[in-house]
């Protein structure tokens, strides 16, 4: 077998990527361990948040992003259920009220639409948190919805209509390495020889780059989410809490409190079918995908003090997913000097969704030799950022016995 | 009956109102799991989470499986649960979920 592209995982990410590629005019090979879709892509909620994005290189690749999906949308043969909806990050406590506003008076200057709401303009704009012990909001009106099995689903149908083939429930032996020069990738169903190789494993990036003697500084963090029953319509935007936006971005600043340490941030969102996605936490706990008691009340508890109207809402199933995780919250979208013929795009944490339409774009202009039209700054995105002694000190740190 | 008896357009998830022919068209396209099935027609997602179908859908994956399949786990809660019982429930305890 021969392809230019080799792209190894079949998430969100590797799935765009095979489908920019395979639009770009270059002979693709997906290659997955599973099927697509078998991990953190399909264990996730529907937002695509630009308000939990920090100013700078992310915000402006979620931007970038989310224009992208309703052109997709008119060339994808599946409905991705793309939908403008906001979100309103609901604030607790006087104390947020300050980080609050710093962060939304950086996010403006960013470009977003972010404005302070106190509690009455809160609960008129979302009558569900009626009753809830609250200071104030944020609130965005560019944030959107989206379908994660149907957008993955909808690049995979597209890549294969450009030719793109799937070799799925295949495992990897080896890759061929030679000068220096990735030319191929050994699989159990055969050799694949290619130009390029696309590491978008996901929380299981680390693994592949071992067997290419580079580590890749990700690690899963582990969210839980309750699904609900459906019910009509309950809330008009996302809805998070400040405490969400300090769990994804500062646990360092996060107390010792059980909430705290699980990570605990409040994240809502309703399906087209009207199930509500309710989470979540943020913890690392190795490849642990369990749900746990203790989480899934904690996040009852903190969900419905917010969101009073959802005391009544049953829950009918739980499930957890792990987040790629990098040292500095940013994804790996890099080529290696070392190694010609690798591009690594992973460690996207929770903004596959967000970022995937402009990750499979630069992964294909990477390759073809082009400058990235995004104009993403690439540099901040690269392996290289990390040295030798902070990849170290993450694994030591995130290290699950 | 058997699974692979019933006619093409039967309701095998009825909960999501998903066919027989959906559910055989993803094999068709090398789905060889549950969570496969699940991830590609919304089968064994909806409130009865899999109680009848999930047998059903087995069986049909049966004949394509080389080897034992992986079987999913499953995730509480055991029959549907109201969040304002959850939150009330100890974090530790044994009661309620």
């Amino acid at each position: 077998m021969h392809a230019d592209v080799v792209v190894v995982g079949g998430g969100v990410i590797g799935n765009a990527a095979a489908f920019y590629c395979a639009r770009a005019g270059m002979s693709v090979i997906l290659v997955e361990q599973q099927d697509i879709l078998n991990g953190t892509s399909s264990a996730c909620d529907t937002a695509i948040h630009l308000q939990s994005k920090s100013p700078g290189v992310h915000l402006a690749m979620a931007l970038n992003s989310i224009k992208k999906y309703p052109v997709l949308q008119k060339e994808f043969d599946i409905d991705i259920h793309f939908k403008i909806t906001g979100t309103m990050l609901a604030i607790q406590r006087e104390e947020q009220l300050e980080v609050m506003k710093s962060f939304a008076a950086r996010q403006q200057a960013a470009g977003l639409n972010v404005s302070l709401l106190d509690t009455v303009q809160t609960i008129a704009k979302q009558p569900a948190m009626k009753g809830a012990e609250l200071v104030g909001s944020t609130y965005c009106d560019q944030d959107a919805t989206i379908h994660p099995q149907n957008l993955t689903k909808a690049y995979y149908f597209g890549a294969m209509k450009y030719g793109a083939k799937y070799l799925l429930h295949t495992v990897i032996r080896s890759f061929r390495i030679e000068d220096n020069c990735l030319t191929g990738v050994d699989t159990d169903q055969g050799m694949i020889s290619c130009r390029w190789v696309v590491n978008a494993g996901g929380v299981f990036a680390p693994f592949i780059g071992k067997m290419m003697g580079l580590d890749i500084p990700i690690v899963p963090r582990r969210g839980q989410i309750l699904v609900t029953e459906p019910v009509p319509k309950l809330t008009n935007t996302i809805v998070n809490c400040a405490k969400y936006i300090a769990a994804k971005f500062r646990p360092d600043l996060l107390g010792n409190s059980v909430e705290d340490q699980l990570g605990i941030g409040l994240s809502l969102t309703q399906t087209e079918r009207g199930n509500l996605l309710l989470g979540g936490t943020r913890e690392f706990v190795g490849y642990n995908t369990k749900t746990t008691r203790q989480a899934m009340v904690l996040i009852a508890r903190h969900g419905t003090a917010i969101i009073p109207a959802l005391k009544q809402i049953n829950i009918i199933r739980s499930f957890a997913g792990l987040r790629p995780y990098t040292p500095d919250s940013l994804p790996i979208i890099s080529t290696v000097p070392e190694l010609k013929g690798l591009v690594v795009a992973a460690g996207h944490e929770g903004d596959g969704l967000a970022l995937s339409a402009v990750t499979g774009e630069m992964v294909s202009e990477i390759i073809a030799g082009q400058p990235v039209s995004s104009g993403i700054d690439l540099s901040q995105l690269s392996l290289a950022r990390f040295s030798r002694e902070d990849i170290d000190r993450f694994y030591r740190k995130y290290a699950v016995a | 009956m058997k699974a692979e008896d019933l006619q093409e357009e039967i309701i095998i998830c009825r909960c999501q109102e998903v066919t027989k022919a959906e559910v055989q068209q993803a094999i068709g396209q090398g789905c060889r799991s549950l969570k496969g099935i699940k991830n590609r027609t919304e089968a064994m997602m909806g409130l009865c989470q899999g109680r009848t179908c999930r047998r059903l859908i087995e069986r049909m994956l049966a004949p394509y499986q080389q080897q034992a399949p992986v079987t999913p786990s499953y995730r509480p809660p055991v029959r549907t649960l109201s969040l304002h019982t959850l939150a009330e429930a100890k974090e530790d305890g044994e009661d309620a979920c």
